[in-house]
């Protein structure tokens, strides 16, 4: 299958902006990667390595200071990250219509999608309460109902599903093997080692100076964990 | 900066328009819910200004001018709708930084629907300004027709400054505090408590009106509300070509730099 999203040579730096030097940070150098329909990359790396900044490059939201990226035509991407992108004194279920609809549904397809979000993160009355009364969990089980069910070619996943229950974890989990199907593809970062192996079809390793290996999930395992 | 074409961000104008709409309805919503009063805010808030310029203007200073309450009441409730809504707009990339990093947009979504939710609630206070113009003896007339005009150029100013005060914040936190300053300094200086018909100085009366649209937009208001004339249409002609100049150059820094302000709002 052809690659939905492709990255070549990617390389990212941020301005230093404390001091008088006008120097740059380099988070990461020369990342090459290709991620096709079907698959789901898990990306582990120490704090700081740039794991989130890669997944906003992914997510067209950062561009990256020098590389290519590319995505495959009518490639729409949804990134999921902790505490970031609802309104907090909007309810859950105005929270999910807008995010479908800054996906790029329609207003009319991201109301029909209202119920199964509703459904999926198992919110019950909750969905329309405000987000501020939820907890870190329910955050998380509103945030990745709404990015499975945004129809969104690809997800990207920044440390969400380790904060709902066994329950939930074990669900998303299964949704994300079921439900992605040959054209769509999962991209997670997460440092929970088990829920990694269990979800990912192959792993991208990120040193302090970028990638390190990309490859089989254990093959990756075995050299990051020497 | 190596940008593929797909990384160029459009949305068809419908649903920009839709999404923009949707913004402002949920955070009138939002706002609403935070309130006992909730929506009736939209039309208390009005009414305590006249009610406080009353008390001072002509219960305290004692002024004798009939129309003074009606004169400051149109000023001053279609001066804070500029007021409002810049000051809002100018934190919007700031205070949606969560949604910026997370699914890339036009940045300038942002603000527009700020500026979109502070028309919907100026549309209740231009109701309330036209009924307390009633109440005062000022009866409706065909020139008021010139409020729509006058109005929708309002509005293009209100976008334009949100726009760009928008940007500005984005840029250096530090302009926030300028802004509020400067409509501070606007409320002064755009005649919400002055005539600029009455200055003796003309000359000095052309270059307010010349430097400051606001001038000219308080003064049509109130030539149209008060005195059922039509506005000085070769003034707000200029203010036009101006907002329009100034537009195009916001919009053309929001499309150049919508990834850094997205890295700027993110990491900043």
């Amino acid at each position: 299958m052809s690659a939905l999203l492709t990255l070549e040579n990617v390389s990212m730096s941020y301005p230093i902006t404390s001091g008088a030097s006008g120097g740059r940070h380099s988070v990461f150098n020369n990342i090459n990667l290709a991620l096709a329909g079907g698959e789901r990359l898990g990306i582990v790396g120490r704090n700081g390595t740039g794991k989130s900044t890669l997944l906003r490059i992914m997510a067209k939201i950062f561009a990256p200071s020098s590389g290519n990226v590319s995505w495959a035509s009518g490639t729409t991407v949804s990134l999921l990250s902790l505490g970031l992108g609802f309104r907090p004194d909007l309810t859950g279920s105005e929270n999910a219509l807008l995010a479908c609809m800054l996906q790029g549904l329609s207003k009319r397809d991201a109301v029909a999608e209202l119920a199964s979000i509703q459904a999926f993160s198992e919110l019950g009355n909750y969905f329309d309460e405000p987000v501020k009364v939820y907890s870190a969990g329910m955050r998380a089980r509103l945030g990745f109902a709404t990015a499975l069910k945004n129809r969104s070619k690809v997800i990207l996943i920044d440390e969400v599903l380790g904060v709902g229950d066994q329950i939930f974890r074990d669900k998303a989990t299964a949704a994300l093997r079921e439900e992605m199907s040959e054209d769509r593809a999962v991209v997670i970062v997460s440092h929970a080692e088990a829920q990694m192996r269990a979800l990912s079809t192959k792993m991208l390793w990120l040193g302090s100076d970028g990638q390190r290996a990309v490859g089989d999930v254990d093959e990756i395992f075995a050299l990051y964990n020497q | 900066m190596p940008i593929n074409d797909a990384l160029r961000v459009t949305l068809p104008i419908r649903q920009y328009l839709t999404l923009m709409d949707t913004l402002a309805r949920f955070q009138l919503k939002a706002e609403a819910r935070r309130f006992a009063l909730g929506y009736l805010w939209w039309i208390v808030e009005p009414l305590l200004y006249v009610a406080v310029f009353y008390v001072v203007f002509v219960k305290l200073l004692g002024n004798r001018q009939s129309d003074f309450l009606v004169f400051l009441a149109v000023g001053k409730l279609t001066f804070i709708w500029f007021s409002k809504s810049v000051n809002q707009a100018a934190m919007s990339l700031m205070t949606n930084r969560g949604l910026i990093g997370q699914v890339n947009l036009p940045k300038h979504l942002f603000p527009l629907s700020i500026v979109q939710e502070g028309l919907y609630r100026q549309l209740a206070v231009f109701v309330f300004l036209l009924l307390f113009l009633t109440g005062s003896g000022y009866m409706p007339h065909v020139a008021w027709v010139w409020l729509l005009p006058v109005a929708a150029l309002q509005y293009l100013l209100i976008v334009t400054c949100g726009l760009l005060a928008a940007v500005l914040v984005c840029i250096r936190r530090d302009f926030q505090m300028l802004i509020q300053l400067g409509t501070v300094f606007l409320l002064f200086m755009s005649g919400v408590f002055w005539d600029v018909r009455a200055l003796e100085d003309t000359e000095l009366a052309g270059w307010l009106m010349a430097l400051n649209p606001l001038v000219v937009l308080l003064d049509s208001y109130r030539q149209v509300l008060m005195h059922s004339e039509s506005p000085d249409i070769a003034r707000l002609f200029w203010v036009l070509v101006e907002v329009l100049v100034l537009l195009i150059g916001t919009m053309w820094i929001y499309r150049r730099l919508n990834f850094w302000l997205a890295q700027r709002a993110v990491t900043q």
